[in-house]
C-alpha cells in the first residue's frame, strides 16, 4: 500500500515537472534570456536594466510585437558568480531555447558568457559589464555591448579633465580589474591630451574597503592638485561618505566615474559631498528633452522610482532587439546580427548607434559636478558638459590592435 | 627622510589616530569573539554575522526615527541588545547541548549559522546595501595639525578605552568575571564547587554577542551596510584573536591595535600596497610567536 502511494506520488511529481517545462509559446515568441545579479549589492543597478527592458518590451508587445511575434523574457540570478551565471545561461539556451542572451553586471561573467555565445552562435547583448575587453580584445561576431566601458570612461574623463587647470595628479582605486582599467584609461589619455601632467603616486584599496579615512589623509599629505578615484559600484558610496566626513572634496578636487549618477548619490541623500566631478551615461533630468521626460514619467509611473543609468541600458537593448529583427525581416540569428550592426535607435539621450566594426554602442557621456538643489532630496549634477560618443569611442585602430593580441 | 618627502610628523600622528579609531571597532568585535572562545571554547564563525545583524538592526531603528541623531543613539542602545537576544536563543537553543562536542563539530555548527544568518538578513532586509548618515553632532571633521580628522572617528577613539576599561572591570573585579575565568581553566572543577556553570556560559556567550552587536552598530554610519560585511570582518577579527592569543581579551586589544596601525601606516608609506601590511604583521607575529603575543587560554 505504502509503495503504491509512493509510486503514485513520484509519477505525479514527474508529470508535473514535465508539464511545467514544456513551453507553450516555443514557436510564436522571441525569447530573451537575461542572466544577471539580482541578489547582493549589485542588484541596485541591475534591477533598473531589467525593469526598463520589461517596460519597453511591454510596449513593443502591445503594439503587436516584432514581426507579429510576442517578445518574452526570462531572468536568472547569477548572484555575481561566474559559474552560476554560466550554468544559468546554458540552461536558458538548452532548455528554455532562448533566441538572445542578455546581462550582466559582472565583467568576468560577461566575458564567460561572450565565449559561450560564440560557441553556441547565439547573440549576447552585454548590459552593464564595463570591461573594455568585451568589445575590444575579446570581441567577436556574437557579442554586443550596450553601455560604456572602461576605455570610454578613460577617454571621457581625460577629455573633461584636460580642460581643468590641474597638473599634479594622484590616482586611487579598487585593486581589481575595473579600478586599474579605469585608472590606466584616464591616465594614458590625459597624458596625450595634456603632456604636462604629473602623477605623484597611487593608492589601491581592496574591493569593499570599509574605511577610506586613512587613504584620504595619506593622499592629502601628498598635496596633489586633483585626484582620480577609480572606484566602481557600491564602493563609491562609502568613499563619498568618507570624503564628506573629512572634507576631502573641499580640499582637493577629485573625479570619480558615476559620482554624479543617481545610483551613487541616492543612498547618501543630502549628506553627499558637493563639488565632486563625475561622468555618467544618463541623468533623469538631463538632457532636458521631451523624449527623456516622457521616458522618466513612464518609468516612474510603472515602478515608483526615478530611473538610473541602468534603465537607459535596458531601454536601448529592447529597442535594438526589436528594430534589428524588424530590419532583418525574419527571426534569424545571422540576419539579426547583420541588421544590428550599424543600427541606430532613438533613446532618452538622443539617437544612439551600434558601431558595426566592434559591436560597441555609441553613447554620449555627461560630465558634471555634484551640487545640492533646492527641494531635492538627492544631489544633482550641475555644469553638465556633453562629451559626444565619437570622442569617447576607442578608435578602430585600437580595436584592431587589441584583437590581434 | 628623502625616501618619504611628505612623511611629516603631523601626518604620521593623524594616521596613527585614524588607525586607532579603526582599531576600536575591531577590538570591540574581537573581544566578544575571544571571550566566547576563551570561556566556552566555541570558535564562533557566526560572530561576523551577528555584527552584520547589529549593523542592519541599527539601520532599521535609526530609519524608524527618520535617521535623526536621536535615532542613532536609540539604535546604539537597542541594536546590540537585539543581537544579544539572538545570542541567548542560540546558546539556550543549541550550543548548551554541544559543549562536549569537539572543536571541528563546533566550527561546522557555527559555520552553518553564518549561512542561516546570511539568508535571514537577505529575507528581512533584502539584497540591497543600506547607508546610514552619521549623526548630526559627528558630521564633519576637526582640523588637527592641518589635517582633517572626522568627528565620528574621534568618538570611536574615545569609546575604545571605555570598552577596554569596562571589560577589564568585568573580568577582574566582578564575580561573574572571576567565575568565568575559572571556568575557562577548569569547567568541571567550577561545577564541582556548586556554581551553575551553564548560567555562566550563557552570560558570557550573550555578552560576546552583545559586543558583536555594538561593533555592528558603531560601524553602521561609516560604511555600506551590506551582505558580505560578515565575511570581511570575521577574517580580520580571527586574525586579531590569533595574534593576540586565543581567549585573551588584552590580546584582542593588542591585536586590534596592531591591525589598525599597520593598516594606516602602511597606506601612508606604500599606498600602492597598503592592503598587505596588516597581513604581513600577522605573518611575522605568527612566525616568532605562533601561540600569539599574549598568553593563550587554550
Amino acid at each position: 500500500m505504502k509503495t503504491t502511494l509512493k509510486l503514485f506520488c513520484l509519477t505525479a511529481i514527474a508529470a508535473g515537472v514535465l508539464l511545467g517545462t514544456t513551453s507553450v509559446f516555443a514557436a510564436e515568441t522571441i525569447k530573451v534570456g537575461i542572466v544577471d545579479t539580482y541578489s547582493g549589492p549589485a542588484s541596485t543597478y541591475t534591477n533598473d536594466v531589467r525593469d526598463a527592458f520589461a517596460l519597453a518590451v511591454g510596449k513593443i508587445n502591445a503594439a503587436g510585437g516584432i514581426l507579429g511575434q510576442q517578445v518574452e523574457y526570462v531572468t536568472r540570478d547569477s548572484k555575481f558568480k561566474v559559474d552560476l551565471g554560466l550554468s544559468a545561461a546554458k540552461e536558458l539556451v538548452m532548455r528554455e531555447d532562448v533566441d538572445i542572451l542578455m546581462g550582466t553586471i559582472n565583467s568576468a561573467l560577461a566575458l564567460a558568457l561572450s565565449d559561450f555565445a560564440k560557441q553556441e552562435k547565439i547573440p549576447f547583448l552585454a548590459t552593464f559589464a564595463k570591461s573594455a575587453k568585451i568589445t575590444g580584445e575579446k570581441g567577436h561576431r556574437y557579442v554586443f555591448s550596450m553601455n560604456e566601458n572602461t576605455a570610454m570612461i578613460g577617454k571621457a574623463a581625460a577629455t573633461g579633465l584636460a580642460k581643468l587647470p590641474y597638473t599634479n595628479y594622484w590616482i586611487a582605486g579598487d585593486d581589481y580589474e575595473y579600478g586599474h582599467a579605469v585608472a590606466e584609461g584616464v591616465w594614458e589619455n590625459l597624458k596625450q591630451l595634456k603632456p604636462g601632467v604629473k602623477l605623484l603616486g597611487q593608492s589601491w584599496w581592496k574591493v569593499g574597503e570599509p574605511d577610506f579615512t586613512p587613504y584620504i589623509t595619506a593622499m592629502l599629505a601628498e598635496k596633489p592638485d586633483a585626484v582620480i578615484i577609480a572606484t566602481g559600484g557600491r564602493d563609491c558610496v562609502p568613499f563619498l561618505k568618507a570624503a564628506q566626513a573629512t572634507g576631502f572634496n573641499k580640499r582637493v578636487p577629485f573625479y570619480m566615474h558615476t559620482a554624479t549618477e543617481i545610483s551613487t548619490l541616492k543612498p547618501l541623500g543630502l549628506s553627499a559631498p558637493e563639488g565632486v566631478i563625475g561622468t555618467a551615461n544618463y541623468h533623469s533630468y538631463y538632457p532636458d528633452t521631451a523624449e527623456n521626460r516622457a521616458f522618466v514619467a513612464e518609468f516612474e509611473k510603472a515602478y515608483g522610482r526615478t530611473p538610473a543609468v541602468g534603465a537607459l541600458y535596458g531601454y536601448i537593448t529592447a529597442q535594438f532587439i526589436s528594430q534589428a529583427y524588424a530590419k532583418a525581416g525574419e527571426v534569424d540569428t545571422e540576419k539579426f546580427i547583420d541588421a544590428l550592426e550599424g543600427l541606430s535607435v532613438d533613446s532618452p539621450v538622443g539617437r544612439v548607434t551600434m558601431r558595426a566594426e566592434d559591436h560597441q554602442v555609441m553613447l554620449p557621456m555627461f560630465m558634471g559636478v555634484t551640487t545640492k538643489k533646492e527641494g531635492q532630496e538627492v544631489l544633482v549634477a550641475k555644469d553638465i558638459v556633453t562629451i559626444s560618443a565619437e570622442d569617447v569611442m576607442p578608435s578602430l585602430d585600437e580595436i584592431r590592435k587589441a584583437r590581434k593580441k | 627622510m628623502e625616501l618619504f618627502p611628505n612623511l611629516t610628523f603631523s601626518v604620521l600622528c593623524i594616521q596613527i589616530l585614524v588607525g586607532l579609531s579603526k582599531a576600536t571597532i575591531l577590538f570591540i568585535v574581537a573581544s566578544g569573539l575571544t571571550l566566547i572562545l576563551g570561556v566556552l571554547r566555541i570558535p564562533n564563525l557566526a560572530h561576523g554575522s551577528l555584527y552584520m545583524i547589529g549593523a542592519f538592526t541599527t539601520y532599521s531603528i535609526a530609519t524608524a526615527f527618520s535617521q535623526s541623531s536621536l535615532g542613532f543613539w536609540v539604535a546604539l542602545l537597542v541594536a546590540p541588545l537585539v543581537v544579544a537576544l539572538i545570542g541567548l536563543i542560540m546558546e539556550q537553543g543549541l550550543f548548551r547541548f554541544l559543549y562536549k562536542r569537539d572543536h571541528l563539530m563546533m566550527l561546522l555548527f557555527t559555520f552553518s549559522f553564518t549561512l542561516v544568518f546570511g539568508d535571514l538578513v537577505k529575507m528581512i532586509w533584502g539584497s540591497d546595501y543600506r547607508s546610514l548618515t552619521v549623526p548630526e553632532i559627528f558630521q564633519g571633521s576637526y582640523a588637527l595639525l592641518g589635517f582633517p580628522f572626522p568627528r565620528y572617528n574621534l568618538f570611536l577613539l574615545l569609546l575604545g578605552p571605555l570598552f577596554a576599561a569596562g571589560l577589564w572591570f568585568l573580568t577582574n573585579r566582578t564575580r561573574l568575571g572571576k567565575i568565568s575565568r575559572a571556568a575557562a581553566v577548569d569547567r568541571e572543577m567550577v561545577g564541582a564547587v556548586g556554581i551553575n556553570v551553564n548560567l555562566v556560559y550563557a552570560a558570557v556567550f550573550v555578552l560576546g554577542c552583545y559586543l558583536a552587536g555594538v561593533g555592528g552598530a558603531l560601524v553602521a554610519p561609516t560604511q555600506n551596510i551590506s551582505q558580505g560585511m560578515d565575511h570581511s570582518i570575521i577574517i580580520e577579527i580571527f586574525l586579531i584573536v590569533i595574534i593576540g592569543g586565543l581567549g585573551n581579551v588584552w590580546g584582542a586589544l593588542l591585536g586590534a591595535v596592531i591591525f589598525g596601525l599597520t593598516d594606516a601606516i602602511g597606506i601612508l608609506v606604500a599606498p600602492q600596497f597598503g592592503i598587505i601590511f596588516p597581513y604581513l604583521a600577522v605573518i611575522s607575529v605568527l612566525l616568532f610567536r605562533p601561540k600569539g603575543l599574549l598568553k593563550s587560554i587554550w
